[in-house]
Protein backbone atom coordinates (compact mmCIF):
# COMPACT_ATOMS: atom_id res chain seq x y z
CA UNK A 1 0.00 0.00 0.00
CA UNK A 2 2.91 2.46 -0.02
CA UNK A 3 3.09 4.84 -2.81
CA UNK A 4 6.26 4.34 -4.06
CA UNK A 5 6.78 2.51 -7.29
CA UNK A 6 3.08 2.02 -7.94
CA UNK A 7 0.61 3.76 -10.40
CA UNK A 8 -0.15 7.71 -9.53
CA UNK A 9 -1.66 8.12 -6.61
CA UNK A 10 -5.77 8.90 -6.67
CA UNK A 11 -6.38 11.60 -4.33
CA UNK A 12 -3.73 13.85 -3.25
CA UNK A 13 -3.88 16.43 -0.75
CA UNK A 14 -1.08 19.16 -1.53
CA UNK A 15 -0.49 21.60 1.75
CA UNK A 16 -3.75 22.23 2.57
CA UNK A 17 -4.08 24.96 5.31
CA UNK A 18 -7.61 26.23 6.33
CA UNK A 19 -8.67 29.25 8.89
CA UNK A 20 -11.74 30.32 9.75
CA UNK A 21 -12.87 33.85 10.82
CA UNK A 22 -13.92 34.28 14.24
CA UNK A 23 -14.92 37.90 16.19
CA UNK A 24 -12.61 39.02 14.17
CA UNK A 25 -9.79 36.68 14.92
CA UNK A 26 -8.39 33.98 12.34
CA UNK A 27 -8.97 30.57 13.96
CA UNK A 28 -6.09 27.82 12.67
CA UNK A 29 -8.52 24.65 11.95
CA UNK A 30 -5.88 22.74 9.02
CA UNK A 31 -2.00 23.61 8.61
CA UNK A 32 -0.04 21.80 5.84
CA UNK A 33 -1.69 18.74 5.31
CA UNK A 34 0.07 16.10 2.56
CA UNK A 35 -1.39 12.70 1.79
CA UNK A 36 -1.45 10.32 -1.15
CA UNK A 37 -4.99 8.04 -1.48
CA UNK A 38 -4.44 4.91 -3.62
CA UNK A 39 -7.21 3.95 -6.02
CA UNK A 40 -9.92 1.53 -3.92
CA UNK A 41 -8.01 2.23 -0.60
CA UNK A 42 -10.43 3.04 2.34
CA UNK A 43 -8.68 5.76 4.74
CA UNK A 44 -10.02 6.78 7.40
CA UNK A 45 -9.36 10.33 8.95
CA UNK A 46 -9.01 10.29 13.07
CA UNK A 47 -9.22 12.52 15.33
CA UNK A 48 -10.78 14.73 17.92
CA UNK A 49 -13.68 16.46 17.65
CA UNK A 50 -12.67 19.95 16.18
CA UNK A 51 -9.27 19.08 15.07
CA UNK A 52 -10.92 20.54 11.49
CA UNK A 53 -10.95 16.54 9.88
CA UNK A 54 -14.66 17.05 8.66
CA UNK A 55 -13.53 20.20 7.44
CA UNK A 56 -10.64 18.53 5.65
CA UNK A 57 -13.52 16.07 3.99
CA UNK A 58 -15.44 19.34 2.87
CA UNK A 59 -12.65 20.55 1.48
CA UNK A 60 -11.53 17.45 -0.66
CA UNK A 61 -15.54 17.15 -1.78
CA UNK A 62 -14.87 20.78 -2.93
CA UNK A 63 -17.71 22.38 -0.79
CA UNK A 64 -15.18 24.20 0.65
CA UNK A 65 -12.31 25.77 -0.17
CA UNK A 66 -8.86 25.72 1.36
CA UNK A 67 -6.64 28.92 1.86
CA UNK A 68 -3.58 27.18 0.73
CA UNK A 69 -2.78 24.03 -0.89
CA UNK A 70 -5.03 22.04 -3.06
CA UNK A 71 -6.51 18.84 -4.07
CA UNK A 72 -6.11 16.91 -6.94
CA UNK A 73 -8.10 14.00 -7.87
CA UNK A 74 -6.79 11.71 -11.29
CA UNK A 75 -4.25 14.93 -11.80
CA UNK A 76 -7.19 17.43 -11.97
CA UNK A 77 -7.59 20.09 -9.16
CA UNK A 78 -10.72 20.06 -7.38
CA UNK A 79 -12.69 23.15 -7.90
CA UNK A 80 -16.30 21.95 -6.80
CA UNK A 81 -18.26 18.65 -6.10
CA UNK A 82 -18.89 16.07 -8.12
CA UNK A 83 -21.71 13.58 -9.09
CA UNK A 84 -18.63 10.68 -9.37
CA UNK A 85 -17.25 11.61 -6.14
CA UNK A 86 -20.07 11.26 -3.81
CA UNK A 87 -20.25 12.37 -0.17
CA UNK A 88 -22.32 10.64 2.50
CA UNK A 89 -23.69 13.08 5.19
CA UNK A 90 -23.78 12.47 9.50
CA UNK A 91 -27.30 13.86 9.59
CA UNK A 92 -29.05 12.30 6.88
CA UNK A 93 -28.72 13.99 3.28
CA UNK A 94 -31.58 12.17 1.68
CA UNK A 95 -34.53 14.14 1.11
CA UNK A 96 -37.11 13.61 3.68
CA UNK A 97 -39.93 14.21 0.62
CA UNK A 98 -38.91 11.17 -1.42
CA UNK A 99 -39.43 7.98 -1.38
CA UNK A 100 -36.62 4.94 -0.86
CA UNK A 101 -36.62 4.45 -4.67
CA UNK A 102 -36.83 8.49 -5.91
CA UNK A 103 -33.74 9.14 -3.23
CA UNK A 104 -31.29 6.05 -4.68
CA UNK A 105 -32.41 7.08 -8.32
CA UNK A 106 -31.61 10.81 -8.26
CA UNK A 107 -28.26 10.47 -9.43
CA UNK A 108 -29.33 8.28 -11.97
CA UNK A 109 -31.12 11.06 -13.72
CA UNK A 110 -29.70 10.92 -16.89
CA UNK A 111 -30.09 7.22 -18.15
CA UNK A 112 -33.18 5.83 -19.27
CA UNK A 113 -36.06 4.41 -17.21
CA UNK A 114 -34.74 0.96 -17.67
CA UNK A 115 -31.55 1.29 -16.98
CA UNK A 116 -32.15 3.36 -14.21
CA UNK A 117 -34.71 0.67 -12.54
CA UNK A 118 -32.68 -1.85 -12.75
CA UNK A 119 -29.50 -0.07 -11.12
CA UNK A 120 -32.07 1.10 -7.99
CA UNK A 121 -33.40 -2.14 -7.65
CA UNK A 122 -29.87 -3.53 -7.68
CA UNK A 123 -28.34 -0.71 -5.68
CA UNK A 124 -31.65 -1.19 -2.95
CA UNK A 125 -31.22 -4.97 -2.31
CA UNK A 126 -27.40 -4.57 -1.60
CA UNK A 127 -27.80 -2.37 1.44
CA UNK A 128 -30.77 -4.93 2.48
CA UNK A 129 -33.69 -2.58 1.69
CA UNK A 130 -35.67 -4.29 -0.55
CA UNK A 131 -39.70 -3.66 -0.07
CA UNK A 132 -39.12 -0.57 1.22
CA UNK A 133 -38.67 0.74 -1.96
CA UNK A 134 -41.78 2.93 -1.92
CA UNK A 135 -41.62 4.48 1.84
CA UNK A 136 -40.37 7.81 2.93
CA UNK A 137 -37.69 8.11 5.17
CA UNK A 138 -40.05 9.03 8.01
CA UNK A 139 -41.08 6.02 7.97
CA UNK A 140 -37.50 4.46 8.53
CA UNK A 141 -35.22 3.75 11.38
CA UNK A 142 -32.21 5.99 11.70
CA UNK A 143 -29.32 2.45 10.56
CA UNK A 144 -32.19 2.10 7.32
CA UNK A 145 -31.64 5.97 6.11
CA UNK A 146 -28.32 5.62 6.53
CA UNK A 147 -28.02 2.49 4.40
CA UNK A 148 -30.57 4.77 1.97
CA UNK A 149 -27.92 7.36 1.80
CA UNK A 150 -25.68 4.77 1.33
CA UNK A 151 -27.29 3.25 -1.80
CA UNK A 152 -27.69 6.77 -3.23
CA UNK A 153 -24.02 6.91 -3.73
CA UNK A 154 -23.09 3.45 -4.68
CA UNK A 155 -26.28 3.82 -7.79
CA UNK A 156 -24.02 6.37 -9.54
CA UNK A 157 -21.03 4.00 -9.44
CA UNK A 158 -18.29 6.79 -7.67
CA UNK A 159 -15.10 6.71 -8.20
CA UNK A 160 -14.44 8.39 -4.34
CA UNK A 161 -17.55 8.02 -1.59
CA UNK A 162 -16.42 10.93 1.31
CA UNK A 163 -18.44 9.83 4.32
CA UNK A 164 -18.32 12.10 7.40
CA UNK A 165 -19.17 10.12 10.55
CA UNK A 166 -21.70 8.38 8.89
CA UNK A 167 -22.65 5.97 11.50
CA UNK A 168 -22.53 8.80 14.92
CA UNK A 169 -25.78 9.31 14.63
CA UNK A 170 -26.92 5.49 15.24
CA UNK A 171 -26.89 3.38 18.55
CA UNK A 172 -23.85 0.83 19.05
CA UNK A 173 -25.40 -2.19 17.74
CA UNK A 174 -26.64 -0.82 14.61
CA UNK A 175 -23.47 1.18 14.11
CA UNK A 176 -21.55 -2.41 14.33
CA UNK A 177 -24.09 -3.91 12.17
CA UNK A 178 -23.36 -0.55 9.29
CA UNK A 179 -19.65 -1.26 9.50
CA UNK A 180 -19.91 -4.97 8.47
CA UNK A 181 -21.93 -3.93 5.94
CA UNK A 182 -19.34 -1.28 4.56
CA UNK A 183 -16.65 -3.12 4.91
CA UNK A 184 -18.53 -5.74 2.48
CA UNK A 185 -19.82 -3.61 0.11
CA UNK A 186 -16.31 -1.99 0.06
CA UNK A 187 -14.99 -5.27 -0.62
CA UNK A 188 -17.64 -6.24 -3.87
CA UNK A 189 -17.31 -2.28 -5.32
CA UNK A 190 -13.13 -1.78 -4.28
CA UNK A 191 -14.26 2.15 -4.39
CA UNK A 192 -11.82 4.60 -2.69
CA UNK A 193 -13.57 5.75 0.70
CA UNK A 194 -12.25 8.36 2.51
CA UNK A 195 -13.99 8.25 6.19
CA UNK A 196 -14.22 10.65 8.90
CA UNK A 197 -14.52 9.49 12.54
CA UNK A 198 -13.55 10.52 15.92
CA UNK A 199 -14.04 6.66 16.90
CA UNK A 200 -10.76 4.93 17.44
CA UNK A 201 -12.35 1.21 17.25
CA UNK A 202 -14.32 2.12 14.02
CA UNK A 203 -11.06 3.42 12.37
CA UNK A 204 -9.38 0.06 12.76
CA UNK A 205 -11.79 -2.28 12.15
CA UNK A 206 -12.46 -0.43 8.52
CA UNK A 207 -9.47 1.01 7.15
CA UNK A 208 -6.66 0.28 5.37
CA UNK A 209 -4.36 3.11 7.06
CA UNK A 210 -5.56 5.66 9.55
CA UNK A 211 -4.77 9.06 9.48
CA UNK A 212 -4.24 10.09 12.69
CA UNK A 213 -5.27 14.48 13.16
CA UNK A 214 -4.04 16.54 15.77
CA UNK A 215 -6.19 19.18 18.41
CA UNK A 216 -6.73 22.12 16.46
CA UNK A 217 -5.18 23.43 14.38
CA UNK A 218 -5.02 19.79 12.91
CA UNK A 219 -1.89 18.97 11.38
CA UNK A 220 -0.91 14.92 10.70
CA UNK A 221 0.35 13.16 13.43
CA UNK A 222 0.95 9.82 12.00
CA UNK A 223 -0.20 7.75 9.09
CA UNK A 224 -0.80 3.73 10.85
CA UNK A 225 -1.01 0.95 8.43
CA UNK A 226 -3.92 -1.50 9.55
CA UNK A 227 -2.59 -4.55 7.57
CA UNK A 228 -5.46 -6.47 9.29
CA UNK A 229 -7.28 -9.02 6.36
CA UNK A 230 -11.23 -9.04 6.95
CA UNK A 231 -13.09 -9.80 8.72
CA UNK A 232 -11.24 -8.40 11.19
CA UNK A 233 -10.86 -10.08 14.94
CA UNK A 234 -11.53 -7.49 17.56
CA UNK A 235 -9.54 -9.42 20.32
CA UNK A 236 -6.81 -10.28 18.87
CA UNK A 237 -3.10 -8.89 19.51
CA UNK A 238 -2.57 -7.17 16.91
CA UNK A 239 -5.82 -5.12 17.21
CA UNK A 240 -5.06 -4.18 20.64
CA UNK A 241 -1.40 -3.16 19.61
CA UNK A 242 -2.71 -0.61 16.57
CA UNK A 243 -5.63 0.33 19.50
CA UNK A 244 -3.12 1.35 21.63
CA UNK A 245 -0.44 2.78 19.37
CA UNK A 246 -3.75 5.08 18.58
CA UNK A 247 -4.34 5.94 21.97
CA UNK A 248 -1.03 7.02 22.34
CA UNK A 249 -0.87 9.52 19.19
CA UNK A 250 -4.00 10.80 20.18
CA UNK A 251 -2.61 11.50 23.76
CA UNK A 252 -5.57 9.41 25.88
CA UNK A 253 -5.00 7.13 28.22
CA UNK A 254 -5.23 3.56 28.11
CA UNK A 255 -6.88 2.41 30.56
CA UNK A 256 -10.05 4.22 33.07
CA UNK B 1 -93.62 10.13 20.17
CA UNK B 2 -93.70 6.21 19.43
CA UNK B 3 -91.09 6.59 16.75
CA UNK B 4 -88.93 8.86 19.21
CA UNK B 5 -89.44 5.96 21.64
CA UNK B 6 -88.61 3.92 19.51
CA UNK B 7 -85.22 5.64 17.80
CA UNK B 8 -84.35 5.73 21.28
CA UNK B 9 -84.36 2.01 22.27
CA UNK B 10 -82.61 1.38 18.39
CA UNK B 11 -79.58 3.85 19.57
CA UNK B 12 -79.12 2.47 23.38
CA UNK B 13 -79.12 -1.22 21.47
CA UNK B 14 -76.57 0.11 19.46
CA UNK B 15 -74.85 2.02 21.84
CA UNK B 16 -74.37 -0.82 24.18
CA UNK B 17 -72.35 -2.69 21.07
CA UNK B 18 -70.68 0.46 20.11
CA UNK B 19 -70.22 1.78 23.42
CA UNK B 20 -66.44 0.90 23.72
CA UNK B 21 -65.33 2.45 20.98
CA UNK B 22 -67.82 5.24 20.85
CA UNK B 23 -66.51 6.30 23.68
CA UNK B 24 -62.90 6.24 23.30
CA UNK B 25 -63.70 8.44 20.02
CA UNK B 26 -66.01 10.55 21.86
CA UNK B 27 -64.10 11.44 24.88
CA UNK B 28 -61.88 14.31 23.75
CA UNK B 29 -64.62 16.21 22.60
CA UNK B 30 -66.39 16.45 26.19
CA UNK B 31 -64.21 18.67 27.60
CA UNK B 32 -64.76 20.89 24.52
CA UNK B 33 -68.72 21.03 24.80
CA UNK B 34 -68.46 21.12 28.67
CA UNK B 35 -66.70 24.75 28.19
CA UNK B 36 -68.91 25.72 25.56
CA UNK B 37 -71.97 25.36 27.18
CA UNK B 38 -70.63 26.84 30.06
CA UNK B 39 -70.14 29.94 28.21
CA UNK B 40 -73.12 29.91 26.13
CA UNK B 41 -75.12 29.52 30.06
CA UNK B 42 -73.37 32.33 31.05
CA UNK B 43 -73.86 34.49 27.72
CA UNK B 44 -77.23 33.91 28.18
CA UNK B 45 -77.59 34.84 32.19
CA UNK B 46 -75.58 38.19 31.44
CA UNK B 47 -78.66 38.82 28.95
CA UNK B 48 -80.85 38.14 31.19
CA UNK B 49 -79.46 39.82 33.93
CA UNK B 50 -78.73 43.19 32.21
CA UNK B 51 -82.36 43.47 31.04
CA UNK B 52 -80.57 44.17 27.67
CA UNK B 53 -83.35 44.69 24.57
CA UNK B 54 -81.01 44.72 22.04
CA UNK B 55 -78.32 42.51 22.96
CA UNK B 56 -79.48 39.21 21.74
CA UNK B 57 -79.01 35.82 24.17
CA UNK B 58 -78.56 32.28 22.58
CA UNK B 59 -82.37 31.51 21.36
CA UNK B 60 -82.75 34.65 19.82
CA UNK B 61 -78.95 33.83 18.09
CA UNK B 62 -80.61 30.67 16.55
CA UNK B 63 -84.01 32.05 15.61
CA UNK B 64 -81.47 34.96 14.05
CA UNK B 65 -80.06 31.89 12.49
CA UNK B 66 -82.93 30.06 11.26
CA UNK B 67 -84.36 33.56 9.82
CA UNK B 68 -81.16 33.94 8.04
CA UNK B 69 -81.19 30.68 6.54
CA UNK B 70 -84.71 30.74 5.82
CA UNK B 71 -84.71 33.99 3.98
CA UNK B 72 -81.90 32.65 1.58
CA UNK B 73 -80.10 35.79 1.37
CA UNK B 74 -77.19 34.49 3.93
CA UNK B 75 -76.05 32.31 0.96
CA UNK B 76 -76.12 34.93 -1.53
CA UNK B 77 -73.84 36.73 0.78
CA UNK B 78 -71.96 33.63 1.70
CA UNK B 79 -71.35 32.89 -1.52
CA UNK B 80 -70.27 36.65 -2.50
CA UNK B 81 -67.39 36.41 0.66
CA UNK B 82 -66.01 33.21 -0.69
CA UNK B 83 -65.82 34.14 -4.28
CA UNK B 84 -63.50 36.73 -3.21
CA UNK B 85 -61.36 35.04 -1.01
CA UNK B 86 -61.37 32.27 -3.27
CA UNK B 87 -59.77 34.42 -6.48
CA UNK B 88 -58.11 36.65 -4.48
CA UNK B 89 -56.43 33.88 -2.54
CA UNK B 90 -55.65 31.73 -5.29
CA UNK B 91 -53.97 35.08 -7.54
CA UNK B 92 -51.93 35.91 -4.12
CA UNK B 93 -50.49 32.13 -4.10
CA UNK B 94 -49.56 31.96 -7.39
CA UNK B 95 -47.92 35.42 -7.63
CA UNK B 96 -46.67 34.85 -3.93
CA UNK B 97 -45.34 31.17 -4.06
CA UNK B 98 -43.12 31.82 -7.42
CA UNK B 99 -41.83 35.15 -5.99
CA UNK B 100 -41.23 33.51 -2.58
CA UNK B 101 -38.84 30.54 -4.54
CA UNK B 102 -37.04 33.25 -6.14
CA UNK B 103 -36.27 35.84 -3.57
CA UNK B 104 -35.61 33.06 -1.27
CA UNK B 105 -33.04 31.12 -3.30
CA UNK B 106 -31.26 34.09 -5.20
CA UNK B 107 -29.40 36.45 -2.69
CA UNK B 108 -29.45 39.62 -5.33
CA UNK B 109 -32.56 39.34 -5.63
CA UNK B 110 -33.12 39.14 -2.00
CA UNK B 111 -31.36 42.09 -1.44
CA UNK B 112 -33.26 43.63 -4.12
CA UNK B 113 -36.91 42.73 -3.02
CA UNK B 114 -36.64 42.52 0.47
CA UNK B 115 -36.81 45.66 1.73
CA UNK B 116 -40.04 46.76 -0.59
CA UNK B 117 -41.42 43.64 0.67
CA UNK B 118 -40.89 44.23 4.32
CA UNK B 119 -41.88 48.08 3.87
CA UNK B 120 -45.35 47.21 2.18
CA UNK B 121 -46.12 43.75 4.35
CA UNK B 122 -46.93 46.15 8.15
CA UNK B 123 -49.58 48.07 5.57
CA UNK B 124 -52.78 46.72 6.85
CA UNK B 125 -55.34 45.44 4.24
CA UNK B 126 -57.68 47.88 5.82
CA UNK B 127 -55.82 50.93 4.98
CA UNK B 128 -56.05 50.11 1.12
CA UNK B 129 -60.24 50.10 1.11
CA UNK B 130 -59.87 53.56 -0.40
CA UNK B 131 -57.40 52.88 -3.17
CA UNK B 132 -59.18 49.26 -3.92
CA UNK B 133 -62.52 51.10 -4.18
CA UNK B 134 -60.56 53.98 -6.08
CA UNK B 135 -59.62 51.42 -8.46
CA UNK B 136 -61.86 48.71 -8.87
CA UNK B 137 -65.26 50.80 -8.07
CA UNK B 138 -67.99 49.16 -5.31
CA UNK B 139 -68.02 45.32 -5.81
CA UNK B 140 -66.03 41.85 -6.42
CA UNK B 141 -62.73 43.80 -8.23
CA UNK B 142 -62.30 45.93 -4.71
CA UNK B 143 -62.88 42.84 -2.59
CA UNK B 144 -60.65 40.16 -4.53
CA UNK B 145 -57.48 43.07 -4.46
CA UNK B 146 -57.38 43.53 -0.14
CA UNK B 147 -58.13 39.78 -0.08
CA UNK B 148 -54.78 38.91 -2.94
CA UNK B 149 -52.93 41.96 -0.58
CA UNK B 150 -54.09 39.85 2.48
CA UNK B 151 -52.82 36.92 1.61
CA UNK B 152 -49.76 38.00 -0.76
CA UNK B 153 -47.71 39.05 1.95
CA UNK B 154 -47.93 36.18 4.65
CA UNK B 155 -47.31 33.48 1.57
CA UNK B 156 -44.64 35.73 -0.16
CA UNK B 157 -42.82 36.20 3.27
CA UNK B 158 -43.85 32.79 4.40
CA UNK B 159 -41.87 30.58 1.30
CA UNK B 160 -38.57 33.05 1.02
CA UNK B 161 -38.14 31.66 4.46
CA UNK B 162 -39.04 28.56 3.53
CA UNK B 163 -36.08 28.35 1.13
CA UNK B 164 -33.75 30.03 2.83
CA UNK B 165 -34.16 27.36 5.68
CA UNK B 166 -33.46 24.85 3.22
CA UNK B 167 -30.51 22.53 5.10
CA UNK B 168 -27.18 22.78 4.10
CA UNK B 169 -26.80 18.74 4.32
CA UNK B 170 -29.39 18.93 1.34
CA UNK B 171 -28.34 21.98 -0.40
CA UNK B 172 -24.83 20.44 -0.59
CA UNK B 173 -27.00 16.51 -1.61
CA UNK B 174 -28.40 19.10 -4.22
CA UNK B 175 -24.98 20.36 -5.54
CA UNK B 176 -23.11 17.08 -5.46
CA UNK B 177 -25.44 15.16 -7.69
CA UNK B 178 -25.11 18.15 -9.86
CA UNK B 179 -28.58 19.48 -9.72
CA UNK B 180 -28.60 23.01 -11.39
CA UNK B 181 -31.48 25.63 -12.76
CA UNK B 182 -35.37 24.47 -13.11
CA UNK B 183 -34.74 20.77 -11.86
CA UNK B 184 -33.30 21.62 -9.13
CA UNK B 185 -36.08 23.77 -7.99
CA UNK B 186 -38.11 21.21 -9.06
CA UNK B 187 -36.65 18.53 -6.87
CA UNK B 188 -34.99 20.09 -4.20
CA UNK B 189 -35.55 23.87 -3.62
CA UNK B 190 -39.51 23.34 -4.13
CA UNK B 191 -40.75 20.03 -1.71
CA UNK B 192 -38.17 21.12 0.91
CA UNK B 193 -39.32 24.37 1.09
CA UNK B 194 -43.08 23.18 0.64
CA UNK B 195 -44.04 21.97 4.56
CA UNK B 196 -43.64 25.66 5.59
CA UNK B 197 -45.13 26.95 2.17
CA UNK B 198 -48.66 25.05 3.50
CA UNK B 199 -48.18 26.90 6.49
CA UNK B 200 -47.90 30.42 5.02
CA UNK B 201 -51.30 29.30 3.21
CA UNK B 202 -52.65 28.63 5.93
CA UNK B 203 -52.22 31.75 7.94
CA UNK B 204 -52.83 33.50 4.49
CA UNK B 205 -56.50 31.93 4.29
CA UNK B 206 -56.77 33.02 7.70
CA UNK B 207 -56.12 36.38 7.29
CA UNK B 208 -58.11 36.51 4.37
CA UNK B 209 -61.13 35.40 6.10
CA UNK B 210 -60.74 37.97 8.76
CA UNK B 211 -60.04 40.93 6.49
CA UNK B 212 -62.97 39.63 3.63
CA UNK B 213 -65.43 40.86 6.25
CA UNK B 214 -63.93 43.92 7.05
CA UNK B 215 -63.83 44.79 3.40
CA UNK B 216 -67.74 44.32 2.79
CA UNK B 217 -68.43 46.34 5.72
CA UNK B 218 -66.88 49.34 4.42
CA UNK B 219 -66.49 49.75 0.66
CA UNK B 220 -69.22 46.75 -0.51
CA UNK B 221 -72.68 46.05 -1.06
CA UNK B 222 -72.70 42.32 -0.45
CA UNK B 223 -71.35 39.74 1.35
CA UNK B 224 -71.19 38.39 5.43
CA UNK B 225 -69.49 41.66 6.03
CA UNK B 226 -72.20 43.88 4.58
CA UNK B 227 -74.89 41.47 5.53
CA UNK B 228 -73.41 42.46 9.80
CA UNK B 229 -73.99 46.02 8.87
CA UNK B 230 -76.97 45.82 6.61
CA UNK B 231 -78.97 43.96 9.98
CA UNK B 232 -77.77 46.57 12.27
CA UNK B 233 -78.75 49.61 10.30
CA UNK B 234 -81.88 47.94 9.20
CA UNK B 235 -83.67 48.54 12.56
CA UNK B 236 -80.86 47.25 15.18
CA UNK B 237 -81.14 43.50 14.60
CA UNK B 238 -78.52 42.50 16.42
CA UNK B 239 -80.17 39.16 16.74
CA UNK B 240 -78.90 38.84 12.75
CA UNK B 241 -75.77 40.45 13.50
CA UNK B 242 -74.51 37.90 16.17
CA UNK B 243 -76.03 34.59 13.53
CA UNK B 244 -74.18 36.39 10.80
CA UNK B 245 -70.56 36.10 13.11
CA UNK B 246 -71.67 32.86 14.04
CA UNK B 247 -71.58 31.83 10.37
CA UNK B 248 -68.14 33.32 9.98
CA UNK B 249 -66.93 31.55 12.43
CA UNK B 250 -68.34 28.08 11.15
CA UNK B 251 -66.96 28.89 7.45
CA UNK B 252 -63.42 29.72 8.98
CA UNK B 253 -63.01 26.73 10.37
CA UNK B 254 -64.08 24.51 7.64
CA UNK B 255 -61.64 26.91 5.06
CA UNK B 256 -58.54 26.03 8.13
CA UNK B 257 -59.63 22.16 8.25
CA UNK B 258 -60.23 21.97 4.31
CA UNK B 259 -56.26 23.69 3.62
CA UNK B 260 -54.80 21.47 6.48
CA UNK B 261 -55.66 18.42 3.95
CA UNK B 262 -52.59 19.58 2.32
CA UNK B 263 -50.50 19.00 5.24
CA UNK B 264 -51.03 14.70 4.75
CA UNK B 265 -49.32 14.19 1.84
CA UNK B 266 -46.38 11.59 1.97
CA UNK B 267 -44.31 14.52 0.30
CA UNK B 268 -44.64 17.42 3.40
CA UNK B 269 -45.57 15.00 6.18
CA UNK B 270 -42.04 15.44 6.68
CA UNK B 271 -42.22 18.66 7.81
CA UNK B 272 -44.83 18.48 10.48
CA UNK B 273 -43.58 15.53 12.35
CA UNK B 274 -40.58 16.23 14.84
CA UNK B 275 -38.19 18.07 12.44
Amino acid sequence: MTSANQEPAKVVFNGISKSFGRKGESLRVLEDINLEVQDGEFICLLGPSGCGKSTLLNIVAGFEESDAGSVTIDGEIVAGPNPQRVFVFQEYGIFPWASVWDNVALGLRHLSEQERAKIVEATISMVGLSGFEAAYPMELSGGMKQRVEVARALAVSPDVIYMDEPFGALDSLTRLGMRAEIVRIWQQEKKTILFVTHDVDESIQLADRIVVLTERPGRIADIVEVGLEHPRDLGSGEYGAIKNRLYDLLGVAHTI
Amino acid sequence: MTWVFIAMIVLAAAGVKLQDSLRDSLRPLVAPLCVAMIGVGLWGLAVIWTGSRVFPGPLQTCLGLAELIESERLWGDIIASLFRVTWGFFLAASVGIPLGLVVGWNMRVFTAMNPIIQGLRPISPIAWIPIAILWFGIGDGAGIFLIFLSAFFPIAVGTTAAVRNISLVHQRSAENFGLAGLELFRRVVFPAAMPQIITSLRIALGVAWLVIVAAEMVGMDSGLGYLINDARNAGSRYDLVVATMVVIGMIGIVLDLLIRQLERFDEVRWGYEKR
